[in-house]
């Protein structure tokens, strides 16, 4: 318990930022979503974090966690399903190829 | 402990930044799993040990070997994107966002005046405290997470097998 609490918060706005920046500048969809995850766990890092220094010092703050870990791998899965669908339509996976809904 | 945080931090750090810049796709994959282990070997530094397994089981273990397999499925199995450009469009916009943000967090953070209000000491959870909060105040969250996981399971079957489906 040396470690302040704001060291985990500014380690995980670091890795949040990392994960962003892939996210919106990465070509390959994988890479998108793997950047979305990057930034799901820096979040529930943040959460533990929380947890452990006695901001919600309950078991239920661990269960916020859990209950994020649990959506966030249901986001994946329906987002590399997505993947691969639009890989079936497009034979690509380059975002920048792929606009359909473009204005 | 302090070392300890120094070191996992350092870890978890180069596993993400590896996994956002390298241009094989499966090695990324691979740096990806470095930084999973890393957030769990921080999991288990704040005392969250049931978090730290549930992490190692469920990102390591199902998150990574998923991803694997979409890049098999899109990537002819060897996952290289060669001489090809692997930034977007308008990837400075992406970058300027992502340090605009850490900035502010950055700037929010360091002023905080949160450690002043904590209580002192660490807080302690076993995990059967946790199985007890989850099948009695919980349960409703906890039976529309199984409601939840099921319609994904669905839909990404769906999703992923359109075109077979429809053939038949």
């Amino acid at each position: 318990m040396n470690v302040p609490l704001s060291y985990y918060l500014m380690l995980s706005a670091f890795l949040f930022a990392i994960g962003l920046c892939g996210a919106l500048s990465r070509k390959n969809a994988i890479l998108v979503l793997m950047g979305i995850e990057i930034m799901f766990n820096a979040g529930i890092l943040n959460l533990v974090a929380f947890w452990r220094y006695k901001l919600f010092a309950t078991p239920s703050a661990q269960l916020f966690a859990i209950f994020a870990i649990a959506i966030a791998a249901a986001e994946s899965a329906i987002g590399l399903a997505l993947v691969i669908a639009i890989y079936r339509q497009y034979k690509s996976v380059d975002v920048d190829e792929i606009t359909s809904l473009k204005g | 402990m302090d070392t300890a945080f120094w070191i996992i931090s350092a870890v978890t750090v180069i596993g993400a930044v590896l996994a956002m810049t390298l241009r094989n796709l499966v090695h990324c994959v691979l740096a990806l799993v470095l930084f999973f282990f890393g957030i769990a070997a921080h999991y288990f530094l704040l005392h969250a040990d049931f978090l730290g397994a549930v992490q190692i089981l469920l990102y390591v273990g199902a998150v990574a070997v998923l991803i694997l397999f979409a890049i098999m499925l899109t990537r002819h199995v060897t996952g290289t994107e060669g001489q090809r450009e692997v930034l977007g469009g308008k990837w400075w916009a992406g970058m300027g966002t992502a340090v605009i943000i850490a900035g502010l967090l950055w700037a929010v953070i360091r002023r905080d005046q949160l450690a002043a209000l904590l209580p002192t000491g660490a807080a302690k959870t076993s995990v059967a405290e946790i199985g007890q909060v989850l099948v009695t105040r919980w349960v409703v969250p906890f039976e529309a997470m199984g409601v939840l996981l099921t319609a994904a399971l669905i839909g990404a079957v769906v999703i992923a097998l359109e075109e077979f489906i429809r053939r038949r």
